[in-house]
């Protein structure tokens, strides 16, 4: 299968931490990009750092380790930028140093913490040296104030903290304080492959029940040895699509919001509805929970039959059409949107942003095509990019990955796809300790799962990687110079999950 | 400008009149106990299932507030035990009014001194504490045409200043607790506090993590209003606000069974 891979950390020796380098500045260069930066405690006291990365082909997955000491590493960020928030979190949950690392900040613990408290460093460990206190960076200059806003916002949404530095108006520098929804999923996760950790995934981001369950899901059955037919992998990919659809179109209304648009905001509320009523059609729930099970889907997926969805499916097509060709023809949304919270090419592809708001930078990645699980393998959507990285940008994106997925989604259900070659067995399998990764196109970019696992098919360490967290960073870069009332509107664009982030 | 008429005339009136019916099948709505579960080790079966210990099969009861509505221990009882029913209708009111099976409470509708306090109208602030927003996007979309709770006079506010009560989702996790608690005290009494989903009954799935509260909300504040789901659906949502306000769905302006004319328009909504 090409979306997960194994590796056999029993033939696997880490690397000098010259070559290890090398391997992650490679991630920044060349054609394979990182997927996933963390850390392990194999053995009490031995810490080891894991890099996996890839993509230049498809199902092409590369893994690397080298040692730590118990203390600290050298940061890798000089080489590999995309690492500046892996080492963070790496910090925070082993209390190993990076030393060098340009903003060594907590991303998760506040200070009503222990200071000595790593959740997953073990006790037998060497003590570690107390966490670091928070330093907000301070802008200086004249007429240069600071605004506040957060952790609870004005809406319905999500806690984290954003500093402002502004001239004016003018947004110099945004600093964004997350951790308020960490909730220590990971430490959850070892143990053995069962139902629960599905059940887990399905809350790492509520709104991407589908994407990180099937991600969980697959590795869980890399682990078992159990993969699912191509009629429950048929399913799972026409429920992330479903899921995409809803989540593009709910954050369509949600950009109408902002600009005060209101035809757009009910109208794409409603929309939004009628996809996860689809996703409860096929699941039994609106945000697709109880699709999958361990080696394939529950019991009573789908709820409907295909050609029913396919005929709802089009007549859901044909309204955001409608409403969509409105709304991005409206002068008045175009005059907001465009040229308002530009995200360079430049920085999406050095600090290796993923998903939609890397397509709409130029940056061509897209776990679909170079992680296909088996009902993208043979054709997977249509391929979206712009490159004027843009609010509009962003929203055009949403709106042209709809479409892609409906004729995705209507060449599948039709049955003319020719997804329907025999289950692809995994690679040869291991016994021993080993790593397995599973990646997928979430509709915010690639979500990546990967567990050491030991010889008796218990997990050990379980890494979570959700879009969010890669992207964040990004909202910093795209509000720089913007004036300030326009952050709503650029944050919204991006629509990053807090608690994918914070996990 | 003319395309947004036309669009807005063709789509017409989508708002779902109350009581609405069930969602469409599979949906997991109310669970249904049956005589199986009481007997023999079915209860055990469902319990050995259940990855979140809503179930105790000592006292053969099934914890709402803990049930994240997988349908594990209906598949593994075979339906014997425990049925998901497609009503959207599920058991609010104080914590030991969404444990199923035990035995009966009064019902927890608001006081009436409350009641004629808030009149037709109740404001909410809502705090996301720790959750993974799901909870939080059923919330949100109770504020779309098709649910519109404004028409209840129910709406949410940006500044606990303006607000009645909280509404909470998630478990609290411990980097939230200290902002919960201030919007809390930001409100001014009286005031209530709505907790909804399993992670704020019971920290649901995430309950004995080291980074969330014990108990779910209400080992942080005093709740008047427990809603079970995972998340609940906005249906649910609406019944149990409307509930403890003491409004039957049936006596509310706009919220008329489904004329003769349209006959189940709105049926799978």
């Amino acid at each position: 299968m090409r979306c997960v891979h194994t590796f056999d950390l029993g033939i696997t020796a880490p690397l000098a931490e010259e070559a290890f380098r090398a391997f992650l500045r490679e991630t920044s260069t060349g054609g394979d990009r990182l997927l996933a930066l963390f850390a392990e405690e194999p053995s009490s006291g031995r810490f080891l750092l894991h890099a996996v990365a890839g993509g230049s082909a498809p199902g092409r997955f590369l893994h690397a380790c080298v040692e730590a000491s118990p203390r600290s590493f050298r940061t890798f960020t000089d080489v590999c930028p995309g690492t500046h928030w892996f080492e963070r979190e790496i910090y925070d949950l082993f209390g190993l140093v990076p030393e060098g690392h340009p903003e060594l900040n907590p991303l998760r613990f506040h200070e009503g913490w222990p200071k000595k408290f790593f959740p997953l460093r073990s006790a037998g460990a060497p003590a570690p040296d107390p966490r670091r206190g928070y330093r907000f960076l301070l802008v200086r200059g004249e007429g240069i104030h600071e605004v506040a806003v957060g952790p609870v916002h004005a809406g319905i949404i999500e806690p984290g903290h954003f500093r402002f530095s502004c001239a004016g108006e003018t947004i110099q520098n945004l600093e964004i304080r997350l951790g308020y929804q960490h909730k220590g999923i990971e430490s959850l996760f070892p143990g053995g492959p069962g139902m629960g950790k599905i059940l887990l995934s399905e809350s790492i981001s509520g709104d991407t029940a589908v994407g990180h369950s099937t991600a969980c899901a697959r590795l869980l059955e890399a682990i078992t040895g159990r993969p699912a037919d191509p009629s429950a992998e048929r399913w799972r990919a026409t429920a992330l699509e479903i899921e995409r659809i809803s989540n593009h179109c709910g954050d369509l209304g949600g950009l109408s919001t902002d600009i005060g648009y209101l035809f757009g905001a009910a109208h794409f509320g409603r929309l939004r509805g009628t996809a996860l009523n689809l996703l409860l059609k096929i699941t039994g729930n609106r945000f697709g929970r109880g699709l999958n099970r361990v080696g394939g889907i529950g019991p009573r997926v789908p709820g409907i039959a295909p050609e029913d969805l396919l005929g709802e499916l089009s007549r859901l097509r044909i309204e955001v059409g409608d409403v969509g060709t409105t709304l991005l023809d409206t002068p008045s949304v175009v005059a907001r949107m465009e040229g308002t919270g530009r995200l360079l090419r430049h920085t999406a592809k050095t600090l290796q942003f993923v998903g939609m708001v890397a397509r709409a930078s130029g940056r061509d990645v897209d776990a679909r095509r170079d992680f296909p699980s088996p009902a993208y393998v043979e054709s997977p959507p249509a391929k979206v990019l712009l490159d004027t990285g843009d609010v509009m940008a962003r929203a055009r994106v949403r709106f042209m990955e709809m479409r892609a997925s409906f004729d995705w989604l209507s060449g599948i259900l039709a049955g003319v796809s020719p997804a329907d070659t025999p289950a692809e067995g995994g690679n040869a399998p291991v016994s021993g300790r080993r790593l397995v990764v599973s990646v997928e196109e979430g509709w915010r970019g690639e979500i990546v799962h990967a567990a050491v696992v030991d010889g008796e098919r218990r997990i050990t360490r379980y890494k979570v990687v959700d879009p969010s967290f890669r992207n964040w960073p990004g909202l910093s870069f795209a509000v720089q110079k913007n004036v300030i009332s326009d952050f709503p509107l650029c944050n919204k664009s991006f629509n990053l999950s807090y608690s994918g982030a914070d996990l | 400008m003319l395309e947004s008429i036309r669009k807005r005339v063709r789509t017409g009136k989508v708002t779902i009149p109350l009581p609405a019916g069930d969602p469409p099948a599979p949906f997991r709505g109310m669970p249904v106990i049956l005589d199986a579960f009481r007997s023999g080790n079915v209860a055990e079966t469902c319990a050995k299932a259940c990855a979140t210990e809503a179930i105790d099969p000592e006292k053969k009861t099934m914890d709402l507030g803990r049930c994240v509505f997988c349908g594990l221990c209906e598949e593994a009882c075979g339906g014997k035990g425990i049925r998901f029913s497609q009503d959207p209708r599920l058991p609010w009111g104080k914590r030991e009014h969404l444990v199923l099976g035990g035995r009966g409470v009064p019902p927890a509708t608001a006081s009436p001194d409350l009641r004629s306090l808030l009149g037709r109208s109740l404001h909410l602030r809502e705090v996301s504490a720790g959750g993974c927003n799901g909870c939080d996007l059923e919330a949100q979309a109770l504020g779309n045409p098709i649910f519109d709770l404004q028409r209840f006079g129910i709406d949410f506010v940006a500044s606990p200043r303006h607000a009645d009560g909280l509404l909470v989702t998630g478990p609290v996790s411990k980097n939230m607790r200290e902002a919960l608690v201030k919007t809390y005290e930001a409100i001014a009494e009286p005031r209530i506090v709505i907790a909804i989903g399993a992670c704020a009954a019971s920290g649901g799935i995430f309950r004995g993590s080291y980074a969330v509260e014990n108990n779910g909300v209400g080992g942080v504040l005093p709740v008047d209003l427990f809603i079970p789901g995972c998340p609940p659906h906005p249906l649910t949502l609406l019944y149990a606000l409307l509930g403890f306000l003491g409004r039957s769905p049936e006596r509310i302006p706009g919220g008329s069974s489904p004329s003769p004319a349209e006959p189940n328009r709105d049926r799978t909504l």
